[in-house]
């Protein structure tokens, strides 16, 4: 059996125990809770208008074969192949039929649970509750309208999933001011901050990386094709032509700005350029080509993990909170 | 006592799954042949591709546990899916319009819709997955399902002919040129009250 000297396994351990701390000292920066608020306010608001959207179409989306567009049970059922636990608005219909609760009923429940959810969060009443029903409900609708689902759905789950799991209520919520609930530990809420800032530099490098490898981002051709292409057909193409020259410099900004995003975002220097950067393509994306949850929902995440300005606490007050 | 550990765990396990999530994609996508990249990566793109749907377990079987729970999770977080959204070009959009024929003979013409803009988006994202491969065994009955909510606003309807067309729209040139977009059908389904048939 091989033998290690005895200095040479210290020096490993040492070294391990450097990179532990030096790991822990990314992950767990002691943070205020005032980005907590940004977003808990900003996915307060991005339910509410997600609900209020989908009112009139809520039923004809999500009812049963025969009743809706497509019926929600061929998003179910794909659903279920990929695992039977993930949760659908099937399962609520199942229940609401044990205590003889009709179909309509159920869907009519769920939206308005998520309205008021949205509002609740919005407020800052019942956080945690509201953030749970949120997740779920919005998981269920997000699910069992799998194929009718687009990229604002994931965001909307990742950024309630993140919401419900971090340590609520922040001190700008009613619950504080109702409850009078404790300080929360500086530790935990930059370490929730920090998985949200990492969740989107993987965004965006992915995304990034993605377009850089087609052709039609580096000549401005999948902009026009993008900007033209019902129903994001905002802008009419006879006025987006007068900006053809425009075009290249723009398709190869975007996919520069997402590539490097993992890179300069983090930077002190560059941060706040990238962070308007992005935040402009996003609030341009809503505004040309009709995306306003996508669009919502990125912002609020971004200006969450990014915008919200560090009143870090002090390492005294961390290590205090952390003993307790 | 243990709750940076517990934590850190759980920020490596995450993090390692939307890891295999994003480049899941990314090789498909070169392995799909849809990037600037030679040819000559698409095998490196297949196996690099099979290796990351392996840590998410979708080599096992359906009905693994594993396999089970990480699906779950993976939904749960919303991570399931890859960012990789108009990339690596922007797809051709698709358009499905109806022919509705009557006893007299008249015939008429009319799409799927909704309601307001924002249902509508979800809509053109169905039509967008209907000639992916995947949904191969589950076309015709969406379509027919599609047909039937368009069926129930028009009863006297003998007939009913689906037809799937491939958008191509104008690139910037051919849009100065006077262009307009064509249309390419992909495929068509004719269904009745009491039979349908595939065409």
């Amino acid at each position: 059996m091989l033998k290690l000297p005895g200095s040479q396994i210290n020096a490993g351990v040492s070294l391990a125990q450097k990179w532990w701390q030096s790991f822990c000292c990314f992950l767990f920066p002691p943070e205020t809770d005032t980005w907590l608020a940004v977003l808990r306010i900003g996915l307060g608001m991005h339910v509410i208008v997600y609900a209020l959207f989908l009112r009139s179409d809520w039923h004809y989306l999500f009812a049963s074969s025969g009743k809706g567009l497509v019926g929600r049970e061929v998003g179910e059922a794909i659903t279920s192949f990929d695992s039977p636990l993930i949760p659908t608005l099937g399962w609520l219909v199942a229940i609401g039929r044990n205590f003889n609760i009709s179909e309509e009923a159920v869907l009519s429940i769920a939206w308005i649970c998520l309205l008021s959810a949205g509002c609740l969060l919005l407020l800052g009443l019942f956080c945690r509750p509201a953030a749970i029903v949120a997740w779920f409900v919005h998981l269920c609708a997000a699910e069992s309208g799998g194929l009718l689902a687009y990229g604002a759905d994931s965001f909307m789950t990742t950024a309630l999933f993140y919401l419900l799991l971090s340590p609520l209520p922040d001190h700008y919520s009613f619950d504080h001011w109702v409850a009078k609930t404790k300080p929360k530990n500086p530790r935990a809420l930059g370490f929730w901050r920090r998985v949200i800032q990492v969740q989107l530099c993987f965004v965006y490098f992915i995304g990034g990386l993605a377009k850089c490898l087609g052709n039609g981002w580096w000549d401005g051709s999948n902009l026009w094709r993008a900007l033209i292409r019902p129903p994001f057909t905002v802008v009419p193409p006879d006025i987006l032509v007068r900006f053809k020259y425009a075009l290249p410099v723009l398709g190869i900004a975007i996919c520069l700005l997402e590539v490097s995003y993992p890179v300069f975002i983090w930077m002190k220097k560059t941060r706040l350029i990238w962070l308007v950067c992005i935040v402009a393509m996003h609030a341009a994306i809503g505004l040309l080509m009709g995306l306003y949850l996508f669009a919502l929902v990125m912002i609020v995440m971004n200006i969450a993990a990014f915008g919200v300005i560090s009143n870090t606490a002090t390492p005294q007050s961390a290590t205090e909170t952390d003993a307790q | 006592m243990y709750w940076k550990q517990i934590h850190a765990a759980w920020f490596g396990i995450h993090f390692f799954l939307l890891t295999a999530v994003c480049f899941a994609g990314v090789f498909w996508l070169i392995a799909q042949g849809s990037t600037i990249l030679s040819s000559a990566f698409d095998e490196y793109a297949r196996r690099a591709e099979l290796v990351a749907t392996w840590c998410l377990g979708k080599e096992a079987r359906a009905s693994n546990p594993l396999r089970r729970g990480i699906a779950t999770y993976l939904h749960a977080a919303g991570i399931q899916a890859g960012y990789s959204f108009f990339a690596p070009n922007v797809p051709s959009q698709h358009r499905l319009t109806f022919e509705l024929f009557y006893d007299d003979g008249r015939i008429e013409y009319e799409s799927p819709r909704m309601r307001s803009k924002a249902a509508a988006l979800r809509l053109e994202s169905l039509l967008d997955r209907l000639p992916e491969e995947r949904y191969d065994s589950v076309r015709e009955a969406l379509v027919k399902m599609l047909a039937f909510s368009v069926w129930r606003k028009y009863p006297d309807v003998k007939k009913l002919r689906a037809t799937l067309d491939s958008v191509h729209a104008p690139g910037i040139t051919e849009f100065e040129q006077g262009k307009t977009e064509t249309f390419q059908p992909m495929f068509s389904f004719d269904f009745s009250l009491r039979d349908e048939q595939k065409q």
